[in-house]
């Protein structure tokens, strides 16, 4: 509900105009944060650009495929940096981006797109609301709780078709667009979804009451309680978004690879936390901002593409994004002291 | 000032248990408008129930709430600050990482289209800390998380002020403020009585209620025992009341018999600590006056080997010490009893036993084969010498009352005791009754030959414990000397006159 005793009160041209401006600066301000992390952007695509053979990395096709390539653990990323801002966790993302294919390639025949549509965002949000009402309701940690319905997703999705993939049919256009359309010959469809995503929840997170409330529970849960904030339907929600993201995601991939495989998504929550720490979000809660997950997003999709690309074995890929996420957690954790210290 | 036979808030036979513990037994208590109505009583009688039911929080199983003399339910914390009701809670709740403006408005955040109206929300924020008079809250955009306690509690307090206000609680709400601050939310208070707020003031100081109460109303095992007026104030039936048993002189001072000097600091520069010099002897108390966030709990740690040393000197009978660690700390014989005791002092999910023999494992705990024997023995010896009560060694430390946890907390370290013992703020949100056991134990502790540096913001608690008292500020002791040369008048002067330049300064 709306609060009609603030609306009323001065001439709402001006009232919009400065809320604006508001959420403007408050996202500046957060931007300002994010400079080193811009900073290391800008500094890995000089080197991948020297590195890579040819040049050919910085070539706008090269980056339309990057964004591409990014656009899927972005989305699950947004999601995430919801749960891990009021204190939770949600290790089933993966394995929910491959029920969330099944579900929906297998509803894509009998019931025509919209529906698998429907299907796979509202599988990933049934999820969701489970991981959601455990959470707000039982004492349960949510590390436990996800990582239960994290085995239960990846379950039902082998289950599905006795481990088999499911080929999407050559005829489902619509479906297939998800993955592989082209806007104007150039914009992959995955990332302006991707974009869709990320305007919704930045806004969600930064502009609304809802995301004001979801900042007081991250950083005192009492505080929000005693404030008479619900804090069991906030955190539903939350869980609810992050497994409709999760859902948005599994369809995305499964159009991309033209079918739904059971097995995809394996590892997915893991770069997708990496990405969100990465931007920022502090794993204890309260702290962090969606633009600053998106950055984390690209930076790693940055690397994986580069390293990939530079010829360097995958075995040290891993060991060199292990090593960049752990230096640039610990820079912020070293920078957040030292802010703390002079204050 | 309004009416005080106008009753604006009445309670009659109000009970409530939490999985079959009895927390209320049927409470009466009534409140003027235009009074403030002090409730006592110890840790546990039942005073945070009482007011979470008013507030919203609980609801009661049995008895009726009036207010204005009609019935209500307040069956939520919304609920209750739309009949005007406002709880100030003891324990600070605010979201550190937000703003002081975000906090204000937290859970009724102005609002457009569903849009939040930050810009709105900081000049409202800014208005009403001129409307309530609050500058030195300072710029409202800053997180509170940044802000010291007291600052934190000037926003809570702003925060209850916001919109039609009719009955203010305040559970204990000078327990971190100094002197000078106690004294300005007070005069607070009082400007809101004479609109017509009903106040209701829950405190252990009887300092505080001597200042402010027209009444106060005593509860005890969840029962309201008696209500005096403040006019003709009966304090021995008050603690009679309170502790269900006779109580002694106020403040004991122990024995003073000093021995050789045992600790020296010499020019001690540490963070907070600024080239702070003293010495303590054998058997005596040296009390650290001073306002909250003076520095002495930086003098404290610095002294543990909390926070590194910069410069100067620690002597330990003459000998210079290495305090790099509490480890350090502790094997030359130095240990604190924090502040915090929950977060610092224990480890909550384990049992009273646990907590007890922590500090000893070298003693039982060696080799393979751990001495059960021993173990038992360190747990008995220090249940019994400290009366800690209940003394069953393997109950949760976390179910004992503030008093009884501040003595394992002490307790822990007396198996071999220490030569000098850093007590930080030990009676903070402690009962009278516990507060009185506290106050023995520092005279044993001194009649064993210990040394005692003692940190309190309680004045009258430092100035009558302490055989020499230094007086803190900023970083730095200003005045050092035997207590019984100081007056209270000169401390405050010496104090809150160093608190007005330092707000000054900021």
């Amino acid at each position: 509900m709306r609060n009609a005793e603030h609306g009323n009160r001065t001439s709402k041209g001006t009232l919009a105009l400065s809320g604006w401006r508001q959420l403007i600066a408050t996202l500046v301000s957060a931007a300002q944060g994010l400079l080193p992390l811009l900073l290391a952007i800008a500094v890995l695509l000089v080197l991948f650009s020297l590195w890579v053979p040819q040049g050919r990395f910085l070539r706008f096709d090269n980056l339309i495929d990057l964004a591409q390539q990014v656009s899927v653990n972005a989305i699950l990323a947004f999601g995430l940096t919801l749960v891990i801002l009021i204190g939770g966790i949600d290790l089933s993302v993966g394995a929910v981006v491959a029920v969330a294919g099944v579900v929906s390639v297998s509803l894509l025949t009998p019931a025509g797109p919209v529906v698998a549509f429907l299907g796979g965002i509202g599988i990933g949000a049934l999820f969701g609301l489970f991981n959601g009402l455990f959470a707000a309701r039982t004492l349960m940690p949510p590390f436990i709780i996800t990582l239960a319905t994290m085995l239960v997703a990846r379950g039902f999705a082998l289950g599905f078709n006795e481990s088999r993939p499911l080929p999407v049919g050559e005829e489902q256009h619509l479906f297939l667009s998800l993955g592989n359309a082209r806007w104007w010959g150039w914009l992959p469809m995955p990332v302006i979804l991707m974009l869709v995503v990320f305007v919704f929840s930045t806004i969600l997170l930064h502009g609304t009451r809802f995301g004001q409330h979801l900042f007081a529970i991250g950083g005192n849960r009492e505080a929000a309680r005693l404030a008479g904030i619900a804090i069991a339907t906030h955190e539903v929600l939350v869980y609810v978004f992050c497994g409709a993201c999760a859902g948005l995601a599994g369809m995305i991939h499964a159009s991309q690879l033209y079918s739904a495989e059971p097995a995809a998504g394996q590892g997915y929550e893991l770069s997708a936390i990496a990405a969100v720490v990465l931007g920022g979000t502090s794993f204890s809660g309260g702290v962090g901002s969606v633009p600053g997950t998106l950055v984390g997003a690209i930076i790693i999709g940055i690397l994986d593409k580069g390293l990939n690309q530079a010829g360097v074995h995958f075995s040290l890929q891993y060991i060199v994004k292990g090593g960049v996420i752990l230096a640039a957690v610990w820079y912020d954790v070293f920078r957040r002291r030292v802010k703390s210290r002079q204050a | 000032m309004a009416d005080p036979s106008t009753c604006l808030l009445e309670l009659r036979g109000i009970c409530k248990s939490f999985g079959g513990i009895q927390a209320l037994r049927g409470v009466d208590f009534t409140l003027h408008e235009g009074e403030i109505h002090v409730l006592l009583g110890e840790n546990g009688a039942g005073k945070s129930t009482l007011i979470k039911i008013i507030g919203g929080v609980h609801q009661p199983d049995a008895g009726e709430i009036r207010i204005g003399n009609v019935p209500v339910r307040i069956p939520n914390v919304r609920a209750a600050e739309r009949l005007g009701i406002r709880i100030i809670h003891q324990e600070l709740v605010l979201a550190p990482n937000l703003s002081i403006a975000e906090n204000l408005f937290l859970g009724r955040e102005p609002c457009r289209f569903g849009f939040l109206d930050r810009g709105r929300m900081f000049r409202d924020a800014e208005r009403l800390k001129t409307e309530l008079d609050l500058p030195e809250i300072g710029d409202v955009r800053t997180p509170v998380g940044q802000l010291s306690v007291a600052r934190q509690q000037l926003v809570e307090i702003a925060r209850a002020l916001t919109g039609a206000l009719r009955i203010l609680v305040l559970d204990e709400p000078t327990a971190s403020l100094s002197e000078a601050e106690t004294e300005a939310l007070f005069a607070k208070l009082r400007r809101l009585r004479s609109q017509g707020v009903g106040i209701i003031y829950i405190s252990h100081r009887l300092e505080d209620i001597e200042r402010i109460a027209e009444r106060i109303t005593v509860l005890r095992d969840g029962r309201s025992i008696g209500t005096q007026r403040a006019g003709n104030l009966d304090v021995p039936q008050l603690m009679t009341w309170i502790a269900g048993r006779e109580v002694k002189d106020r403040y004991p001072r122990p024995v003073y018999q000093p021995g050789e000097v045992i600790l020296s600091v010499r020019n001690l520069q540490a963070p907070g600590v600024h080239n702070v010099s003293f010495d303590v002897r054998e058997g005596e108390v040296l009390g650290f006056a001073g306002l909250v966030g003076a520095g002495r709990t930086e003098l404290a740690r610095a002294l543990v080997g909390l926070s590194p040393i910069y410069g100067g000197e620690v002597l330990l009978n003459g000998r210079p010490l290495r305090l790099r660690s509490p480890g350090d700390a502790r094997r030359a014989g130095i240990v604190l009893v924090p502040e915090d005791r929950k977060r610092e002092g224990l480890i909550l999910t384990q049992t009273v036993g646990f907590n007890l023999a922590l500090p000893w494992t070298r003693l039982w705990a060696r080799g393979i084969v751990p001495n059960y024997t021993r173990r038992t023995a360190i747990i008995r010896n220090a249940i019994r010498n400290f009366s800690i009560h209940p003394g069953n060694p393997n109950q949760s430390v976390a179910s004992l009352s503030g008093g009884n946890q501040q003595k394992v907390v002490v307790a822990k370290w007396m198996e071999q005791p220490p030569r000098v013992l850093i007590l930080d703020e030990p009676t903070r949100g402690v009962d009278v009754g516990a507060r009185e056991d506290m106050f023995t134990i520092i005279g044993q502790l001194v009649t064993q030959r210990m040394a005692v540096l003692l940190i309190s913001s309680d004045l009258p608690e430092v100035m009558n414990l302490s055989h020499r008292l230094a007086l803190y500020r900023d970083g730095r002791i200003v005045q050092e000397g035997p207590a019984a040369n100081f007056t209270p008048e000169a401390v405050m002067m010496e104090l809150t006159g160093a608190a007005s330049k330092g707000k000054m300064a900021q």
